[in-house]
């Protein structure tokens, strides 16, 4: 285990938080992973590798659109533990990334549905069908205290990622993967999910998305 | 209180709104959440008779929907609308009137344009090779700009308008607003593949992988998710049987 207790313990409340704010408490994206991602590295010690980890997530999230009431992946948890086990694991090299990323997909997908669970679990707590009168004081208890479910599903979510990101990598030999393979694996994919995000904002505007990728290349050949 | 507008605690309204969706549920949806943000409105226009407060929260906790950042247009109309002492069907067919139009608009303005492109200017920055903080920096600064704006601005006119409050929106340049960022968005993301890719360390033959991974990309769209997992998967064990047999 890479962090010690109270690491541990503050990266459990972050991911908790996170958890809330996609949804509960603000919505600020503070759990999107790009921001969530720096958290965690700051939390577990390298900043740095933190946001690099929450970058590539975040380019695997571009297309996670929470319109209606959509059932979707949910992103806070399984970016706060990605990226606190990189930041925290300094000799973990791209093998270990795109483990990490791996294990976060489908944590994503666990988390979810953890999701989808709190709010058949809210509509038993907070629905009344029928009644014509409501106290003041059971709408301010309910509402609050499904919020403190959220924090507390995230917390837990958060503290099982952490545990199984850092065992996993190790354990399936993640760092048996040559480096160069496993870096242009998992950049590639991260430039096949940044060009996804051209469905997010429709195939018409195919040209603005080339004359992108005209001015990367001249970044790439300028830099 | 400016414009009209009758005296409703504004600042209660506002922060609670950051609340609204606390205890979303399949079946009320915000229902609850919109009850809780409005109490202090509720409160207010029932000026201490408690009957009419519990009355009108059993209402305003029944089924509603909204974009949670243009919720408060919702927020503030009802609130103006309770304050008069409106007919609770009027406010009732006004809630479900408004509720369809709030949800399409933010939906495509934020969700599937503003926040998109935003995360993608972030990952630009990072890719560019900027310090470890700025790329989720000019993202948060980006996406709450808009925001922040578009709580207080929905407040603010339901507010004001109350009844009229729709045509307020449809006059707004929500829409173009949200084509604009998509643009953006758009050359955004073929900006942030190309960097991506450049970071991958490919020589000579291997840059035609960099090609290959952006068309995919386009093709799969939203399909992507299961396709990179895939992608990682075979690469661990590529990986692991190496080691292996070597």
């Amino acid at each position: 285990m890479p962090f010690d207790a109270p690491t541990l313990a503050l990266l459990t409340v972050l991911g908790g938080l996170l958890a809330a704010d996609a949804t509960s408490l603000g919505q600020l994206m503070l759990s999107r992973p790009l921001a969530a991602g720096v958290l965690a590295g700051l939390a577990a010690g390298d900043p740095a590798r933190g946001a690099l980890v929450g970058a590539l997530l975040e380019t695997l999230h571009l297309g996670v659109l929470p319109v209606g009431a959509s059932r979707y992946p949910e992103a806070a948890p399984p970016a706060v533990a990605a990226a606190a086990v990189y930041a925290a694991t300094p000799g973990a090299g791209w093998g270990t990334v795109a483990a990490l990323l791996l294990l976060a997909l489908g944590w994503e997908r666990v988390c979810g549905s953890s999701v989808q669970w709190l709010r058949k679990r809210n509509a038993a707590l907070a629905v009344r069908p029928g009644t014509e009168s409501l106290e003041p004081r059971w709408v301010a208890g309910v509402h609050r205290r499904a919020v403190a479910l959220d924090v507390l599903r995230g917390a837990v979510l958060t503290f099982a990622a952490l545990v199984a990101f850092a065992v996993l990598p190790p354990w399936i030999g993640a760092g048996d993967v040559p480096e160069g393979w496993a870096r242009l694996a998992v950049m590639s994919v991260a430039a096949a999910a940044a060009a996804s995000a051209l469905r997010v904002f429709g195939t018409k505007r195919l040209p603005l998305f080339l004359l992108g990728v005209a001015c990367g290349i001249a970044a790439l050949v300028l830099l | 209180m400016s414009g009209g507008a009758p005296a409703v605690p504004r600042r209660a309204l506002f922060l609670r709104s950051f609340a609204l969706q606390g205890s979303f549920n399949y079946e009320t949806l915000i229902g609850t959440g919109f009850a809780f943000v409005l109490l202090p409105a509720l409160r207010a226009a029932a000026g201490g008779d408690e009957a009419r407060l519990r009355a009108s929260l059993a209402r305003h906790a029944e089924l509603f929907n909204s974009h949670p950042y243009l919720a408060t247009v919702a927020v503030g109309a009802v609130a103006r609308l309770e304050a008069e002492g409106a007919a609770p069907e009027l406010v009732g067919r006004f809630k479900a009137a408004l509720r369809g139009s709030l949800g399409a608009l933010g939906d495509r303005l934020v969700w599937s344009a503003w926040r998109p492109a935003c995360a993608l200017l972030g990952l630009s920055v990072v890719l560019a090779g900027a310090a470890w903080w700025a790329g989720a920096l000019v993202f948060l600064a980006a996406h709450n700009a808009l925001h922040l704006w578009l709580r207080g601005w929905g407040l603010r006119v339901g507010l004001r308008d109350g009844l009229n409050v729709g045509k307020t929106l449809r006059e707004a340049p929500l829409g173009r607003l949200g084509d604009r960022a998509a643009d953006a968005g758009a050359v955004l993301a073929g900006f942030a593949a190309v960097l991506a890719f450049g970071q991958a360390g490919a020589t000579g033959a291997q840059h035609a992988l960099g090609a290959a991974a952006v068309a995919a990309g386009i093709a799969l769209g939203f399909r992507l998710r299961w396709a990179a997992a895939a992608v990682l998967l075979g690469v661990l064990a590529a990986g692991a049987f190496l080691a292996r047999t070597l």
